[in-house]
């Protein structure tokens, strides 16, 4: 199980890239937060809840790394600065087990981690 | 301790609570999400015409104020919205609940999901286990299964 804390501007280009190589099932879940800057500060104003996407994508073991090499490169954002270098608030990924899957539908055993 | 996560069609989620709180299951979190599975999104006409109001299918098809609306799922083959005739829109709303509960309950519960959540067709959803090592209710700091019940 994979949840990817990402920007909303790239969560497009990232479903796009999943779906290209053939990564069914996604989540997505509207969520604020902050990392370790601890939000952002514009003018005088202090804003700790920064609206994220946050993709819940669950793979089999095997395409666990090649997901994750796929959220990379598509949410990493390029600055003037340092192209494709990323900048602060990509977000980050995490990887996680599942135990057991079942698919509703037919009440089975759905393979997979 | 298991997390259990369940992604389910938005109309199943009042009788999945209902079935949760016969069982004594008290502690649940809703979500609103989108999401998609292994048919992207897909919709077939009749589950369309169960669940869009006029408007939002004469859009769909194109057609003009006035004009006859072709009959939603009637089946008649060849014709523009024959009831398998799919559309892909992409992420649907969906509701995903989460809940926490000792290992024993697991088996319980997801029973008690898949009863109030099969209707046959693809988009049901999916169940999903995980481990999780930790509670602690944050009013007495109890721990564990003590911060479950």
């Amino acid at each position: 199980m994979i949840w990817a804390v990402i920007r909303p501007e790239s969560a497009q280009r990232v479903i796009k890239a999943l779906d290209i190589t053939g990564i069914g099932g996604i989540t997505c879940l509207h969520v604020t937060g902050h990392g370790k800057e601890m939000g952002i500060t514009l003018g005088a104003v202090h804003y700790t809840e920064i609206p994220k996407e946050m993709l819940m994508i669950v793979v089999p073991d095997n395409d666990v790394a090649k997901t994750v090499t796929i959220i990379r490169k598509e949410a990493k954002t390029g600055s003037k600065n340092t192209p494709g270098e990323g900048t602060i608030g990509d977000g980050k990924i995490f990887v996680t087990y599942v135990e057991d899957t079942f698919a509703i539908r037919t009440a089975g055993k759905a393979g997979g981690t | 301790m298991k997390l259990i996560i369940a992604i389910l069609r938005e109309d199943r989620v009042e009788d999945t609570k209902e079935v949760l709180e016969t069982l004594g299951i008290k502690g649940v979190t809703f979500l609103y999400v989108t999401g998609r599975g292994q048919q992207k999104g897909r919709v077939t006409a009749w589950e369309l015409g169960e669940s869009l109001n006029r408007n939002m299918r004469m859009q769909l098809v194109g057609a003009r104020p006035g004009e006859e609306l072709p009959n939603v799922g009637s089946g008649v083959a060849g014709s523009p919205l024959h009831r398998d005739t799919e559309f892909a829109f992409g992420f649907l709303p969906k509701r995903m609940i989460i809940m926490v509960a000792s290992d024993k309950e697991v088996n319980l519960i997801v029973q008690a999901i898949l009863n109030a959540n099969q209707t046959g067709q693809h988009g049901d959803g999916r169940i999903f286990i995980c481990p999780m090592i930790g509670a602690i209710r944050i009013r007495t700091g109890e721990q564990a299964d003590k911060a479950l019940s």
